[in-house]
């Protein structure tokens, strides 16, 4: 222990630097969104495979989740950074790498979302669809997705959330998102505690709000 | 031109990947206690009066929303500038951990709580036991069954979390994986080896949740 240790707060650096931050910012929410894109488009595909007729469709997707699921992110976002393209033959930049493996992870997670929602609708329903002379899809689109998404948008939202978070961690793969724009000021501005509690509090600053919204929608929905 | 496998360079330090799976564990198991012991006072003052229950607000929502690799790197290097404090990578990577999970585990005791009825605690003092024995009696045994599996669910996102401490060079099985692929320049095979063993570790973990959902499942 130090007892010479009196440390005092300077924010002037952090201020002075907080265009630079935002900035970072900037790319943390655009990773964030392209990635929750991919996510979805991946999740919706997956989850149908999950609940298709044909058993080989069924276990590739099982699979699939249950790998994403059960695995650190990072080790995937390394993965694909320095491993997938010594297959490829041409390496990734940051960016498509960063949006590839949190949208291939967000989706794993998505397709159980979009799969125990569509579920939750009864099935009888289906039946009385198909009964009434509709095909798979219109029964899917017009009767079982619009009861169901209302039921997965909460869920959705957490996910989106988790996302926002996890994307601080390709800043190791230097995408220059907030985390990056963070670690590279520590390093020049010798004041570290400022600038990483302050980006902490613009982590927090962000995600806060959009866990307000989803607890309101999750209330909002119940109480239908 | 193909790519020409190599999959020595995996099996060869294998050993040394093996022996990092017990910092792994180690992490997570302390990171566990520690924050199912810090979320008990946390969820307990958040259920309190509101004059005290806003600062266990504020600790759950601040840890629960900043990433948890800001709070790791924040706890390696700002902690010891301001408490003087030296820390082993280690030990604050455990901080880190417990500090971000307590946050996750008071909500589960807190849910685990209210979710039994007041019907019960007022007849459980009708009925003339002492708040403690209202606890351990009624409100507990039933609370349990509905916490457990929330838990183990957290346990399964710990154990693949401990993976960010290798920022910090706690030398678990991400950082030794890194290493690996570095030295033998065989990223390739080392790194999906590493995610197998991950997968290995951790699936089964997932499928033992699963169970435990549906054994402990509640009926209302």
């Amino acid at each position: 222990m130090n007892s010479a240790t009196h440390f005092t707060w300077d924010f002037g650096v952090f201020f002075r630097d907080l265009p630079f931050l935002l900035k970072g910012l900037v790319v943390t929410i655009e990773v964030s969104l392209l990635s929750m894109v991919a996510g979805t488009v991946l999740g919706l595909v997956v989850a149908l495979m999950r609940l298709a007729p044909a058993r080989p469709l069924r276990w590739v997707a099982a699979f699939y989740v249950d790998f994403l699921r059960a695995t650190p992110l990072l080790i995937q976002l390394v993965w694909v950074f320095f491993a997938l393209p010594i297959l490829l033959g041409y390496s990734l930049p940051p960016v498509p790498a960063a949006v590839l493996t949190l949208g291939a992870y967000s989706g794993a997670y998505l397709a159980e979302i979009f799969r125990s929602g569509i579920l939750s609708v009864a099935v009888g329903q289906r039946h009385a669809a198909l009964a009434l002379g509709m095909t798979g899809a219109q029964a899917l689109r017009r009767i079982i997705l619009p009861q169901a998404i209302v039921r997965m948008l909460p869920p959705i939202a957490s996910t989106f959330i988790t996302l926002v978070k996890d994307s601080s961690l390709v800043s190791l793969i230097s995408v220059s998102e907030l985390m990056w724009a963070a670690q590279s000021l520590s390093a020049i501005s010798l004041r570290p505690a400022e600038i990483l509690t302050g980006t902490g509090l613009i982590y927090v600053a962000v995600t806060y709000p959009l866990s307000l919204v989803a607890e309101l929608v999750r209330r909002r929905l119940l109480t239908v | 031109m193909a790519y020409q496998w190599d999959w020595s360079a995996l099996f060869d330090n294998l050993p040394t990947l093996l022996s990092a799976i017990g910092t792994t564990v180690l992490a997570a198991v302390f990171s566990m206690i520690g924050s199912l012991i810090l979320g008990l006072p946390v969820a307990l003052v958040r259920l309190s009066r509101p004059q005290v229950s806003w600062a266990a607000y504020l600790y759950i929502e601040l840890f629960r929303n900043l990433p948890l690799l800001v709070l790791v790197f924040w706890v390696f290097t700002v902690l010891p500038l301001i408490t003087g404090l030296a820390l082993n990578p280690f030990t604050c990577g455990v901080l880190a951990l417990t500090l971000n999970l307590a946050a996750f585990v008071a909500e589960i005791y807190r849910a685990g709580i209210t979710s039994i009825g007041s019907g019960q605690t007022h007849a459980a003092l009708a009925l003339g036991m002492t708040r403690p024995q209202l606890y351990r009696r009624i409100i507990l045994p039933q609370a349990i069954v509905r916490v457990v599996p929330a838990l183990g669910n957290l346990w399964v996102g710990l154990f693949k979390d401990t993976s960010i401490l290798s920022v910090i060079g706690v030398g678990e099985l991400m950082y030794e994986g890194r290493m690996v692929a570095t030295d033998t320049y065989r990223p390739l095979e080392v790194f999906t080896g590493v995610a197998v063993i991950y997968y290995i570790l951790a699936y089964p973990q997932a499928l033992g949740v699963n169970w435990m959902f549906e054994r402990f499942r509640v009926r209302e």
